[in-house]
Parts: structure tokens; C-alpha cells; sequence
């Protein structure tokens, strides 16, 4: 019955700016505004840039771009590549270095031959090796593999440098625009617009944000830059040719050799070179990862950041919703009949240490976040307590268990920090599909992270307060 | 002379001793096989010569838990008469790799069977091919040389060097092998078929 335990079967509803339903694995908590949070309703940020084969850190874009202003044109093929590893052209693969030996002659007495290593590139999926597109092997295990260099590099630099510079002045008009307009009112202020908004040409987003209130520091950057590139970069407009190379006459004719034609998908991941002949195949150097970081919209703090490390899979900052908001699972259904009232087991998982109270209340008619619902419901209406989540308790022998009196008709069993209970179910709809039922959890949540305030005395240090998700569950067809 | 045959059936199996075929004990061949000398045969691989004899070559490597089986075309039943019994001929230098199944009839040199793969009956492998990890490959075709069929799709690329013969590999194993495992014992020469 793993099926059962699968993650969408139950769903709880996000309000955001759009009502997603999705499972509590995926969501996050802020638990500074109190709600839950999907990947839809943070923002994503780029934490730092590893390659996924060698795992090494690179620096992020904008630290490589601040100190090395000048190559920025020549950096931009090598920023978001590692430097010492390949993917296979022809399976995107990573390549592995191979030793072979050679006899080569000794550089003092040309008549004696020794053996010497001589490396080449191979993948060990596809078998593709580097004497395939007839790079020579070299003496050296790694560092001496070259791209092949395009020729229109220089022109596409140029080009680059020029909208750059378009885009940083064109920028600068639109903000000095929005201040004159603002001035009685904000003075300071910066218009959210500009700073969102990816810059134009892939300059690349900023990662700071301003608040409303802060100095305009980036505008004093800004003017500083122009004062570095004053001079004006020209470029000449592509020339339109009347005369194109004209088709090889056996292009009709020729027989097509197969495996030397190459995929789309091969030819555009170079796309500067876009070969039509899998001898041209050239490696590339592989694509760099991100590590992001998730923050949410509303108050700007943090709910996911991961570690610095590639190799550490530990986050700084974790605020997924699993570990405050306790979790409806379901355990077992019975063969479920068209309006007849059937017994279906759930289990509920508090997942704070201390006792979570939890009461469940049915959709009310014309809720309007209740869509999705094929049967009607019925919930215990006692209020269900929860133990706290103790990760000693199966070694402590002598701890007593605690009595929490509970109904047999409600509640099924009970084990540390999990409870099961029923719920009845009257399916409504005849037709093909999931029984769908939807109801609200409400249960107490004790603020952590809220500022201590000056207390009176006996005051308990965190207040509850009393959150309410609306879940919904997918419990299966009819079986007639 | 041992008697080996554990079909009804006429069987007779022939283990070239002089260069010396490794093959394991608990290794199920049956049927009429015939090994060439240097291959290596590892524990529960298994070898069933139903519908026809197999043969062989020499330097061949086949894995735990592989499968060469000569059987019957799907539409045949055992015992219908007149069937000619094909004959399975594998050449050498081959490597079955651990699980993979091969009923192939036609087997070339130098060819790599990687794990879990699956050839049809109407495949003929020629030389230098490597038909990748959990490949099916049952279309009636000549796979041309030094073809390589990788991916879940069984994309195919043609490679300009075949695999390297594993001869450190058998060394080793042609060494190792008899130290751990009971070994068939060899018949030498031809036998009398011998009936049950």
C-alpha cells in the first residue's frame, strides 16, 4: 500500500498571490508572516556556482565581474564553465581522462624509444573518445584540452560592450525620470521596477535589494562606472550580401553517411559552432550548477539557505513546512461505494517538540477554496492532542507513557508524536476519478523566532497563536 | 570421463583443456555446448543449448548471471518435427557482462555486451560492437562493425576504435577463479553422446 503514502495525496492550499495546492514536502514555512509558502510565492536567489563532476566553488558572477572589469569580454565564455571538465559532445555525458602508453622517442637520443603516458579524453557511456574528432593526445593529464576558438569572437565582444553601455545609460534615464516625477513624496526611494526587473542584455540580476529609505548608493555606483568607460564604443552595422555560397552539386545525389550526421540536440548545445558533422564534435567545457537560496516576498527573510560547501548537503537556514505544521497522511481506505459512509484511517504527525492541540472542522457549503471535493466529510470533532516529537524516547525505558484519554470511536492508536483517526466519507459523485475530500486543520503554533519582549514575570517566553491550513486528499475511485 | 548431461536428450559437452576454459561449477550449461580455450565462464552464468548446439570461441568472458540461450523461435513448439536445430556460433574475445541475455545466433570478435542488455534472436552482432547497458536490441538486422548502441532510446554511433581485447582481465581470473570456486572437470577429445 505504499501508494497511499504518496506524496499528493494530500494537499494543502498556499494562499500567495495564486492559490496553489500542493504537498506539504514541497512547502515552505516563514515563520516570521506565519504562512506557508510554495516555490511559486519566494524569490529565488543564486547562491554560488559549482561545477557537479570536480565540485568546485566558483566564485558568484558579480564577484568575478567586479574584479576583472576590464576582461569581462574575453571571461564571458569561461564564467559559468569549469575549467577541468568536459562533457561528452555526443551524449553530454562528463568525460574521464584515460592513460595510454606510447613509445615516443627519448628528447636526448632520438634512436631509444620509451614509454610515455600520453592522455585522452573518453566517455564511458557512449565511447566516444577525443582521437574520434582527431585531437591529438596530449602529455599532460589535465589543462591541455583547448576549445576551439570562434571565429566571430571579436565581433560578438564588441557587440556586447556596446549594449551594455546602451543599457546601462538607457537605465539611468529611466531612474532619473522616476525620481524628478516622486520627489514630493519619496525622495529616496528607488523604484522597485528597476531593481526586479532583470537589466537589459544580461548584465544579470542584483543581488542586493534596496528598501525603501535606504541611500541610493547604486546610483553613485553607477555614475562612477560611466566615468571609467567614457569613451564611446562604435560598432559598424552588419552588411546584408547579395550573393550566398551556393549548394556542392552532389547534394542531391550524395548518400547520407548516418552516423556522421549529428543530432539537433548535439549541434545546439554549441551553438557558436552548430556542426552538421559528428567529426566536428568538439567538447565543452561542463556547464556550472547553482546553489539558490529561497526568500519570502512579504518580509524579505530567508527560508531556505544552503551551505557554502558543494560537498555539504546541510542547509544555514531550512524552514520547510514539515517541521512546523503537522502532516495528514493517509493509512488505510476501505473499498469506497457511492453514497454509502465509509471509515477511512488517517494519521496525523506533530512534528515540534511540544504538544500541538489539533482540531479538524469540515468545509462549510459555498467555502470558496473548497473546489476540488467529490464527498462529503465527516470530522472528529473533539480537539485531538498531539505528543511533542521526542528523538529520545525510544531509548528512555523508563519514561511513563503519557494518558491522553482518547476516544476509541476517534482515535485509532497512538505512538509518540503520531496519532491515527478516522474520518467518515459519503462519496457524491458517481463518475470516474478520486473521491476528493477537503477539510481545515486548526492548530497552535508557538513563535520561536518572534523577539523576546520584555516579559512580565511567569510569562510564557513564545505565544501560541492558531493557524488554520485547508488540506485536501485524494483517497482513490469507486469501487462499485 | 564425467557424464554431464542432464537432459534426456542427447548432450555432450566438450571443455578444450589444454589451453584451459575456466568454467565454474555452479555455472548451469546444458545442452551441447562447446567452449574454446581461454574463455572464463563465472558462477551462474548460464548456457542452454535447447533448440541447437552453441559454440563458443576462445578468450571469451561470460559473467555472473548472464544468459546465452539457443532456444526455440516463439511459434515453434519443442516438439514439432522436421525443426533443423540452429547452431550458435560466438567468436572471440567477446565480454557478456554480469545479467545480460543473448540469444543471438550469429556472434562476431571483440564485441562488449554491457549488463542487462537484451538481444533478440534475429540480431546478428559482426565485430567491434558494443551494445550498451539495458539496450533491447531485437530488430532482424547485421549490426555493422564497431557500432556502439547506448541509451535509453538505443541511440546508435559508430566508433573508430573496437574494445580492447580483456586478456588482463582473464589472466587474472584464469589465476584467481580456481582458488574460490570448484571447477567443471574437462572432457577431452570428443565423448560418445551419451543417452539417458
Amino acid at each position: 500500500m505504499a501508494s497511499l503514502l504518496q506524496p499528493d495525496r494530500v494537499l494543502y492550499l498556499v494562499h500567495g498571490e495564486k492559490k496553489i495546492r500542493s504537498p506539504l514536502s514541497t512547502l515552505y514555512f516563514c515563520r516570521y508572516c506565519s504562512e506557508l509558502r510554495s516555490l511559486e510565492c519566494v524569490s529565488h536567489e543564486v547562491d554560488s556556482h559549482y561545477c557537479p563532476s570536480c565540485l568546485e566553488n566558483m566564485p558568484s558572477a558579480e564577484a568575478k565581474l567586479k574584479k576583472n572589469r576590464k576582461r569581462i569580454c574575453n571571461q564571458l565564455n569561461e564564467n559559468f564553465r569549469c575549467a577541468n571538465c568536459f562533457d561528452c559532445p555526443c551524449c553530454m555525458h562528463t568525460l574521464s581522462t584515460r592513460a595510454t602508453n606510447i613509445p615516443a622517442p627519448l628528447p636526448d637520443d632520438p634512436s631509444k624509444t620509451a614509454m610515455k603516458k600520453a592522455y585522452y579524453l573518453a566517455c564511458g557511456f557512449c565511447r566516444w573518445t577525443s582521437r574520434d574528432v582527431g585531437m591529438a593526445d596530449k602529455s599532460v593529464a589535465s589543462g591541455g584540452w583547448q576549445e576551439p576558438d570562434n571565429p566571430h569572437t571579436q565581433r560578438i565582444n564588441k557587440l556586447i560592450e556596446y549594449y551594455q553601455q546602451l543599457a546601462q545609460r538607457e537605465k539611468l534615464e529611466r531612474d532619473r525620470k522616476k525620481l524628478a516625477r516622486r520627489r514630493p513624496y519619496m525622495p529616496l526611494a528607488f523604484s522597485q521596477h528597476t531593481i526586479h526587473v532583470v537589466e537589459k542584455y544580461g548584465l544579470g540580476t542584483r543581488l542586493q535589494r534596496q528598501r525603501p529609505g535606504a541611500p541610493i548608493t547604486s546610483l553613485a555606483g553607477l555614475s562612477l562606472k560611466e566615468g571609467e568607460d567614457q569613451k564611446e564604443i562604435n560598432i559598424e552595422p552588419a552588411q546584408a550580401l547579395d550573393e550566398v555560397e551556393p549548394l556542392p552539386e552532389d547534394c542531391y545525389t550524395r548518400p547520407i553517411n548516418l552516423p556522421e550526421v549529428t543530432s539537433l540536440r548535439q549541434r545546439l548545445l554549441q551553438p557558436d559552432f552548430q556542426p552538421a558533422g559528428a567529426s566536428q564534435l568538439h567538447p565543452k567545457h561542463k556547464h556550472l550548477l547553482i546553489k539558490r537560496s529561497l526568500r519570502c516576498r512579504k518580509c524579505e527573510h530567508n527560508l531556505s539557505k544552503p551551505e557554502f560547501n558543494p560537498t555539504s548537503i546541510k542547509f544555514k537556514i531550512q524552514l520547510v513546512a514539515v517541521s512546523y505544521i503537522p502532516e495528514v497522511r493517509i493509512m488505510s481506505i476501505p473499498n469506497l461505494r457511492f453514497q454509502k459512509e465509509c471509515q477511512v484511517l488517517l494519521t496525523l504527525t506533530n512534528p515540534v517538540e511540544n504538544i500541538t492541540h489539533v482540531t479538524l472542522v469540515g468545509c462549510e457549503e459555498g467555502d470558496p477554496e473548497d473546489i476540488n471535493s467529490t464527498a462529503k466529510v465527516m470530522v472528529p470533532t473533539k480537539e485531538l492532542v498531539l505528543a511533542g516529537k521526542d528523538a529520545a524516547a525510544e531509548y528512555d525505558e523508563l519514561a511513563e507513557p503519557q494518558d491522553f484519554q482518547d476516544d476509541p470511536d476517534v482515535v485509532a492508536f497512538r505512538k509518540s508524536n503520531k496519532i491515527g483517526f478516522f474520518i467518515k466519507v459519503v462519496p457524491q459523485r458517481e463518475e470516474d476519478g478520486d473521491v476528493t475530500v477537503s477539510f481545515k486543520i486548526r492548530h497552535d503554533f508557538r513563535n520561536l523566532a518572534a523577539p523576546i519582549r520584555p516579559s512580565e514575570e511567569g510569562d510564557a517566553p513564545a505565544e501560541a497563536i492558531w493557524l488554520t491550513h485547508h488540506v485536501e486528499l485524494s483517497l482513490g475511485p469507486i469501487i462499485a | 570421463i564425467l557424464d554431464l548431461s542432464t537432459t534426456p536428450t542427447i548432450s555432450r559437452m566438450e571443455i578444450h583443456s589444454r589451453s584451459g576454459a575456466v568454467v565454474c561449477v555452479e555455472s548451469e550449461i546444458r545442452g551441447d555446448v562447446t567452449i574454446g580455450p581461454r574463455t572464463v565462464v563465472h558462477p551462474k552464468a548460464r548456457i542452454i543449448a535447447e533448440a541447437g548446439p552453441i559454440i563458443i570461441g576462445e578468450g571469451n568472458l561470460i559473467e555472473e548471471q548472464a544468459l546465452i540461450i539457443n532456444s526455440y523461435p516463439e511459434n515453434i513448439l519443442p516438439d514439432t518435427e522436421g525443426v533443423e536445430p540452429k547452431t550458435m556460433t560466438i567468436g572471440i574475445n567477446n565480454v557478456f557482462e554480469v545479467g545480460c541475455v543473448s540469444q543471438a545466433l550469429k556472434i562476431g570478435d571483440n564485441n562488449v555486451i554491457e549488463s542487462k542488455a537484451d538481444l533478440g534472436k534475429n540480431v546478428i552482432l559482426t565485430s567491434g560492437c558494443i551494445v550498451g547497458a539495458c539496450c533491447q536490441v531485437n530488430t532482424c538486422e547485421v549490426i555493422p562493425e564497431n557500432t556502439v548502441i547506448y541509451g535509453s532510446n538505443c541511440m546508435r554511433r559508430v566508433q573508430t576504435e573496437r574494445p580492447q581485447p580483456q586478456t588482463l582481465q582473464l589472466d587474472f581470473l584464469m589465476k584467481i577463479l580456481p582458488n574460490y570456486h570448484h571447477m567443471k572437470k574437462t572432457v577431452k577429445g570428443t565423448s560418445t553422446p551419451v543417452r539417458n
